[in-house]
């Protein structure tokens, strides 16, 4: 593991809003970017967190599914769906291919890649370098009613689905979820998009009266 | 004059509030929920713009989104429609297109003067000779035409684009709609959206009474239900502006554009009255019937005070009622059609003493000695079969107004979009869908069915029909009757006389006679005719003119209308704001992982492909040229670094990688060792080149291409596209985001190495090689590349470590002076190296050997995509080839520029591709393709430069800095 600080994509573009910094999994993360009652409150309306420092592994190839398995990581059945297990949230992105996604501190990531490297047959490692964002809040169905062309209205989504398709112009992936009867939004992109995705969803969220919660807060009541 | 009158039932006033505005600097008073037409008519105001060609005053035409004549200035905002945009407080109105103000309009004398020299299509046959006076018709032509001035200076506001989704969309909330939605909403597992134009829901319903209370009452209970009715939205001052594949309908609004995507849509947009074609049919105070309508029932005004109604339809009978409960004197009913009516309508006419003229025209409006309102009608006997009027026979009317009726045209531009086939049915002298794509259909007017109860059965039947689509086999059956009544729409409402000015088209000012001589020029297609007449061309889009145009040339060529066929509709049917039209502008840029460096150290960024990238980094005081110069002799003396994160990075995994890349590049790799890269030509199944690149071989199974960033997203496709045809066993993986790319690169690059790592691959390692290694924990990947320098190394950085791993190498570099440098320098380093750029020396038709690149194609191998057309290509003769070439040593004349032409004896031979001035060499150097014959070191062209001087350039070899102060 390397010794030296990671920096996730949008980081740098937080600096302007003062966030209170900390480091998780090596990484620099705003951990609160004001108080409490105010974070608390634009998560009603809209918040967005940003959890690009979050571990992933990702992998494709024919074998991939078997491989998982045989490494104790629960899969999903379907297709275009995600399954969470022991605080591993794994994406099934077609029939051949996972993004692995660590959601609290644990060795799943470092193990897997460590598996990886005996070359197994039919199994690729794809090195992950997302941009990762949590979204929760009322303003939701609003924000994506703008950035996105699909349904994602409630009565239109499956349960447990992942849905790969253009967010803001560009490839993303989501996984929409019903936490404590709210829906929140899982959003991951292409890492050299980050900053911009990043922009265009604090924006939106002021324009709806929320904005940046850090991570310390992004999960507090769930 | 006061034109308002009392309270309407179902008016659009809030009485209680009055506006102040002014309009060609005049003060008026309006009610909020007046447009500005309505203001300007209550207060006896009828000049409300002028014509576009002629600068005919106008008035009123449709009161129905379609009044282009009528066109105002507020500020800042220009081409407000005054039928419809409501009046604010405050405005400042001004009508577009003249000079001197609408009633003193000097560009009135065009019509008066000059019209008999601008027939139709006069501007295809003038101006161009003599050639030297074509500038200043040029001059005149361009200040003359437009409507309102565009004000580039206009602010930028956002406006959203939306997307929704619905199992039902309802277009049009008429009757007929509203009837459709709420037959749908009986299903509440449905979604219905319901849109219209208008301000408020009810179509016609709202104000086509004939004088009674009823209809209204029958629309109250209609919205009532709807609003009740918890699945179904209605959306007013909302236009579906166009049809798109999969049910996508634009929704226009003031703020932004919702496209909405429905399971079924049901079109219920109703007909457009079309007006009767007579001379000086335009004169202000001249209207068509449903205008006077609304005029009254939506706005509480009266549209003249004694008036002539011109109908060729039993509609202009319930319009002279509307006008008497408005209080207008109704002078007389002239009916256009040959046999008498007699129905409840014409007694109740009758009882109010009004006379109905039958089997006559209205021959011509009589115009004000100031030509801007109207003073009488003659009226004279008309046949409607043979089409003649009896002019002996006229007789005048002293009058202020004429309501028009005389037919409709359906709405259907968005059934056209969506692949609607039509009929033309002669018992409502209407074209009515015949077929309609899956999950789409249409109720009321627009179907052909124009009794009320019947529309509004209509609007039931397409919603039960709608639902069976969606699998609703339970969906009531529900039958429309026919039309039996006398048809709404007259055959040939056309007048002819011998002065013309009796207009189809009032946007463009075409009149009947232009069609003629369209014809006559051998314009008679109405397509062709669109195009050289222009009906339906302006701002409304032949919304009031292109049916009486496809009756008049149908007339003209002897044939039924059916067999002319309509203009093409294509979206968007109606204006919509350019604003609207970007939305919020979404601008995705892909940026590094340390772009937040890069700006900290004063990077000027430039767009490369879909990246922003560092250009060059600024020093105060010193020029863009100088700091360009300054990076590369950085390189040269010592050590630079630069971000190539935004080269496409592709993996290549699986047993038969080897064979996938023997087939899609032309070289060959099957004996390319683990920890050697060779570069990799792509060129698609025409031989053109694509991009090129280098692979690493990583492991045994592992390939890693590294490619060009604007060509990378293209490449990756194609490696997709042709990996699903061959079936091999390979994985592709895109890791482009996930590695960042830093090079570091001149001869003490490897100083700089050296005191970060002291693994013993740094010393192994020579230039063609790759490895892996780690860097303070970081896995990297590291190649020995010589693309920029002879000395350097190239780092594959997981895009995390990125910061860290360059803020490593900057500090470990601070000791040689390192220098970051952009893309700018990076260009000047490869081209003094010798190196082509794809996309930059190439363009979408080279081919390889126009590269003189003959040695990276395997043309042994059994196959490779493009190889065919190579061995086509190397049969014929070579065009042009590209060379490396240098100026004069001390060339101080017009510097050429890329794209500069080179010429020899007057022939275009080849252009520059790229060109720079070395300070390391000493000379200005550059790529251009030039004749094949001329490809020897020492050969000489010449360039010409955009000031149109010749500039000598001689032939060298690459690379250039072995050119120093040669030749």
């Amino acid at each position: 593991m390397s010794s030296m600080m990671k920096s996730t994509p949008v980081a740098y573009f937080q600096k302007k809003l003062n966030p209170k910094w900390g480091e998780v999994n090596g990484t620099q993360v705003a951990m609160s970017f004001d108080t409490v009652e105010v974070e608390e409150d634009r998560k009603k309306k809209l918040g967005v967190t940003d959890v690009s420092f979050r571990q992933r592994f990702g992998v494709k190839g024919p074998q991939a599914n078997q491989w998982l398995a045989a490494q104790k990581i629960k899969t999903p059945d379907s297709i275009n769906s995600w399954v969470i297990d022991n605080g591993v949230l794994v994406l099934r992105l077609g029939s051949s291919e996972f993004l692995v996604e660590q959601q609290v501190s644990g060795e799943v990531c470092q193990q897997l890649n460590q598996a990886v490297q005996t070359n197994p047959v039919g199994v690729y490692k794809v090195l992950r370098a997302d941009a990762a964002f949590v979204i929760s809040g009322d303003g939701i169905p609003a924000m994506f009613s703008e950035l996105c062309k699909l349904d994602l209205s409630q009565k239109a989504l499956k349960p447990n689905q992942v849905i790969m398709t253009q967010i803001a112009d560009i490839s993303a992936t989501i996984a929409p979820e019903i936490i404590n009867d709210r829906l929140v939004i899982r959003l991951w992109c292409d890492g050299t998009y980050g900053a911009y995705m990043w922009r265009v969803l604090h924006q939106l969220a002021q324009e709806q009266g929320g904005g940046a919660v850090g991570l310390t807060n992004c999960f507090s009541n769930d | 004059m006061n034109m308002r009158i009392d309270k309407q039932t179902g008016e659009w006033l809030e009485r209680e509030k009055q506006v102040n505005f002014t309009y060609e600097g005049k003060k008026f008073t309006a009610y909020e929920g007046d447009t500005i037409t309505s203001a300007l008519w209550a207060s006896g105001e009828k000049v409300l713009g002028r014509s576009f060609k002629y600068h005919r005053p106008r008035g009123v035409l449709s009161l129905a989104n379609h009044d282009i004549n009528v066109m105002l200035t507020d500020g800042q905002d220009t081409n407000i429609r005054g039928d419809v945009v409501t009046v604010k407080d405050g405005m400042t109105l001004v009508a577009v297109n003249t000079l001197g103000g609408v009633k003193k309009d000097n560009l009135r004398y065009i019509g008066k003067l000059l019209s008999p020299f601008l027939v139709v299509g006069f501007y295809y046959k003038a101006f161009f000779r003599p050639r030297f006076m074509f500038p200043f018709w040029e001059n005149i032509i361009r200040h003359g035409a437009g409507l309102g001035k565009v004000n580039f200076n206009y602010p930028r506001i956002p406006k959203p684009k939306l997307n929704e989704h619905y199992d039902v969309l309802v277009i049009g909330a008429g009757p007929a709609g509203l009837s459709a939605a709420l037959a749908a909403s009986l299903d509440k597992q449905l979604n219905i959206l319901i849109v219209d134009e208008n301000k408020q829901a009810g179509g016609s319903l709202g104000y086509d009474r004939a004088g009674s209370i009823s209809p209204q009452s029958q629309l109250d209970e209609l919205v009532s239900e709807v609003n009740k009715a918890t699945n179904i939205t209605l959306r007013t001052n909302a236009y579906a502006g166009a049809y798109y594949t999969d049910h996508l309908i634009p929704i226009i609004e003031f703020d932004g554009i919702t496209k909405v995507r429905a399971k079924t849509l049901i079109i219920a947009t109703g007909a457009f009255e079309q007006p009767p074609v007579f001379r000086n049919n335009d004169l202000p105070g001249v209207m068509n019937g449903s205008a006077a309508q609304r005029m009254i029932y939506r706005y509480g005004v009266k549209p003249f005070n004694n008036g002539v109604v011109f109908t060729a339809n039993d509609h202009g009978y319930r319009v002279a009622l509307d006008l008497i409960h408005a209080g207008t004197v109704v002078k007389a009913v002239v009916d256009l059609r040959n046999e008498p009516v007699s129905n409840a309508l014409t007694k109740e006419l009758t009882n109010h003493a009004v006379q109905i003229y039958s089997g006559h025209c209205v021959y011509e409006a009589l115009a004000t000695s100031d030509d801007m309102a109207v003073k009488g009608v003659v009226i004279c006997p008309f046949d409607e079969d043979t089409n003649e009027a009896d002019a002996d026979r006229s007789f005048t009317i002293d009058c202020d107004g004429v309501a028009m009726s005389a037919g409709w045209a359906s709405a259907a531009a968005l059934l056209y979009q969506s692949g609607m086939k039509v009929k033309y049915d002669y018992t409502i002298e209407q074209f009515i869908p015949e077929a309609l794509p899956n999950g789409i259909f249409a109720a009321g007017k627009v179907n052909g069915v124009f009794d009320l109860e019947q529309r509004i059965a209509d609007g039931a039947r397409a919603a039960a029909e709608a639902m069976r689509y969606m699998g609703m086999d339970n969906a009531p059956t529900i039958s429309v009757q026919a039309h039996t009544a006398s048809s709404p729409s007259h055959f040939f409402p056309v007048v002819p006389h011998p002065k013309g000015k009796n207009f189809v088209d009032f946007d463009e000012d075409i009149q009947a006679k232009d069609f003629i001589n369209a014809a006559k020029e051998g314009f008679d297609n109405i397509e062709l005719m669109k195009r050289f007449t222009t009906v339906g061309m302006g701002p409304s889009q032949g919304k009031h003119s292109n049916m009486n145009a496809i009756r008049i040339l149908a007339r003209i060529r002897e044939l039924p209308v059916e067999k002319i066929g309509s203009t093409t509709s294509r979206p968007f049917f109606h204006p919509t704001p350019i604003g609207h039209l970007g939305g919020r502008n979404f601008h995705p840029v892909r940026q590094s992982a340390i772009q937040g460096w890069h700006a900290d150290a004063g990077a000027v960024f430039v767009d490369v492909g879909a990246w922003s990238r560092p250009a060059y980094y600024q020093k105060p005081g010193v020029a863009v040229e100088e700091i360009i110069q300054q990076e590369s002799v950085a390189v040269h003396n010592s050590v630079g670094i630069i971000d190539g994160s935004s080269l496409g990075k592709i993996e290549i995994c699986g047993p038969q990688a080897v064979e996938f890349l023997e087939r899609f590049f032309t070289g060959k790799f099957a004996d390319q060792k683990v920890g050697e890269i060779r570069y990799a030509l792509s060129i698609d199944e025409s031989a053109v080149v694509a991009d090129d690149g280098i692979i690493s071989r990583v492991k045994d199974e592992l390939y890693y291409l590294t490619i060009g960033t604007s060509n990378a997203a293209i490449v990756y496709r194609e490696m997709q596209r042709w990996l699903q045809m061959w079936q091999l066993d390979v994985a592709l993986v895109n890791v482009t985001g996930s590695y960042g790319i830093i090079n570091v690169v001149g001869p003490k690059s490897v100083h700089v190495m050296s005191s970060l790592s002291q693994d013993p691959l740094l010393s192994t390692l020579t230039a063609g090689m790759v490895g892996e290694m780690t860097i303070s924990d970081v896995a990297v990947r590291i190649m020995r590349v010589t693309f920029v320098s002879d000395i350097g190394y190239e780092l594959h950085v997981p895009a995390d470590s990125m910061l860290a791993v360059w803020e490593k190498l900057i500090k470990a570099g601070s000791a040689y002076d390192i220098r970051p440098f952009g893309t700018d320098t990076q260009r000047l380093l490869r081209l003094e190296m010798g190196h082509y750029l794809p996309g930059y020396d190439t363009d979408g038709l080279t081919i390889p050997y126009e590269l003189g690149c003959d040695s990276e194609l395997a043309m042994d191998k059994p196959f490779f995509v493009g190889q065919r057309s190579l061995k086509i290509l190397a049969k014929k003769t070579l065009r042009k080839r590209l060379v490396p070439f240098v100026l004069e040593d001390g060339f101080s004349g017009q510097m050429p520029e890329d794209c500069n032409l080179v010429i020899d004896n007057g022939e275009i031979e080849g252009r520059v591709t790229s060109i720079s001035y070395s300070s390391k060499v000493d000379r200005i150097i550059g790529f251009a393709y030039v004749n094949p014959k001329k490809i020897e070191a020492g050969s000489r062209f010449e360039i010409k430069t955009d000031n149109g001087s010749m500039v000598k350039a001689t032939v060298v070899k690459t690379p250039f800095l072995n050119s120093k102060k040669e030749s």
